[in-house]
């Protein structure tokens, strides 16, 4: 699990250009959105491709994006679910 | 008639611009057959969560305008308007290359939602909060001329303050296919722009913007009297003649005109007409050169309303901006004669207020 959590802190910051953040500056448990990393709605939508891209999940329902990309670890958490790590 | 009058100017160019102190004293050559614009440190003007986002065309604009309302101190405007000709380039080949690369899977929307030649102009109304008037003009060799055209048109119906500014950024690839097709050259630079004798351009980038007041205001710094757009025009003659009838219009004479800004661009085909005129300009005015500064692009009239608004600031033509030999005693008004790939010419009259 915390191989997985640093493989996604590097995609992350790739995909939303998060220049200013260092991967050791994630905290695994924080809120992605609003606290924590302070991430939007456009940065949802990159999430979903991320998923997509990088480990062929595709999110059928928009309801479930809430509990999956609460944090990080709930990100790694649902890839592994998903058989997909 | 309608004046504008300047309290503010932002301007980011391969030169110094962005330096308030900078006046045409140290001069960065192209790199070869084009320029980069000379960018700053974005963090000073532009929130990091914001300017993660931003393609270069749009933090070029968005600071070029944080400068020129800074200047001119102006809480709000009441309409910003933008012109580029080839508007958030990065942004579109990013996404299009996405598409090619992925095969038309996995697009993420940041590129897309930002590639839209409005965005820069967008971006500036989201961090000024102006829910105003919002246009972007994408009239390729006229798109900042169009800009001043509305403006003066919205003080007609009352507007008071307005933003506008050209925007334009070029890419490693859009460069390398201009090369590829032959429209660049390495500028002699023994051999002046205007002097020119072979075929292609420098291309470049920039962001020029301005806080266009109605009225006069104790921060002015010059006035813009007039503009007129010339579409294919046949000879220099005709250009002539307009030209006489536009300075009438503003009851003066070529005889009155201190400065006149011309837009060579170093093109011996392009720049046919120019040439034919300058020995008249010569004669009754003060000719001077700015795209040996600031290279080619379909707003590069606006890096030229920049260098007019300082000169008649300054009240001084420095020889690294001066064509002819001669010492204006004084410059009370600067005419700019643009010309893009000899197709669009413009005429912008600017006075000291």
């Amino acid at each position: 699990m915390d191989a997985l959590i640093e493989k996604l802190k590097g995609q992350i910051i790739e995909q939303l250009n998060l220049a200013e953040v260092k991967p050791e500056e994630i905290n695994p448990d924080s809120p992605l959105f609003g606290e924590g990393l302070g991430l939007d709605s456009i940065d949802a939508l990159e999430l979903i491709v991320l998923l997509e891209k990088h480990y062929g999940i595709k999110i059928q329902d928009p309801k479930d994006g809430k509990t999956i990309f609460q944090s990080l670890r709930t990100m790694a958490e649902y890839i592994k679910a998903q058989g997909k790590s | 008639m309608t004046k504008a009058y300047i309290s503010g100017t932002g301007c980011i160019s391969p030169q110094n611009s962005i330096d308030g102190e900078w006046f045409f004293d140290t001069i960065n050559p192209a790199k070869g057959d084009f320029f980069d614009a000379l960018e700053p440190s974005y963090k000073e003007y532009i929130a990091p969560n914001l300017l993660r986002r931003m393609g270069r065309a749009i933090k070029m604009g968005v600071a070029a305008a944080n400068l020129a309302i800074n200047q001119a101190e102006a809480k709000k405007v009441d309409a910003i308007i933008t012109g580029t000709g080839l508007g958030c380039f990065e942004d579109s080949e990013r996404f299009l290359l996405a598409m090619l690369d992925n095969d038309e899977q996995f697009l993420t929307p940041t590129s897309f939602i930002q590639s839209t030649h409005n965005t820069v102009g967008s971006q500036i109304a989201l961090i000024m909060k102006c829910h105003d008037y919002n246009f972007t003009y994408v009239h390729r060799g006229f798109s900042f001329e169009s800009t001043l055209q509305d403006a003066m048109m919205l003080f007609e119906e009352g507007k008071d303050t307005i933003l506008v500014g050209g925007i334009e950024e070029h890419t490693p690839n859009f460069v390398i296919l201009n090369r590829r097709a032959g429209k660049f050259q390495n500028q002699n630079t023994a051999i002046p722009i205007w002097k020119s004798t072979t075929e292609g351009i420098q291309m470049s980038e920039g962001a020029s913007f301005f806080v266009l007041d109605k009225i006069k205001t104790e921060k002015s710094l010059a006035r813009v009297d007039g503009i007129q757009t010339l579409y294919k025009p046949k000879t220099s003659q005709d250009i002539l003649m307009k030209l006489h009838a536009f300075l009438k219009l503003h009851e003066l004479s070529l005889a009155d005109v201190d400065v006149t800004l011309m837009g060579f661009s170093g093109d011996v085909v392009f720049d046919e007409k120019l040439k034919e005129l300058l020995p008249i300009i010569e004669k009754e005015s003060t000719a001077a050169s700015f795209k040996h500064l600031c290279g080619e692009y379909h707003t590069a009239s606006a890096f030229a309303m920049w260098v007019a608004t300082k000169l008649i600031e300054k009240q001084k033509l420095p020889k690294t901006v001066a064509i002819s030999d001669k010492t204006p005693s004084k410059i009370k008004h600067v005419l700019i004669i643009n010309q893009y790939l000899g197709i669009n010419y413009s005429f912008t009259l600017l006075s000291q207020c």
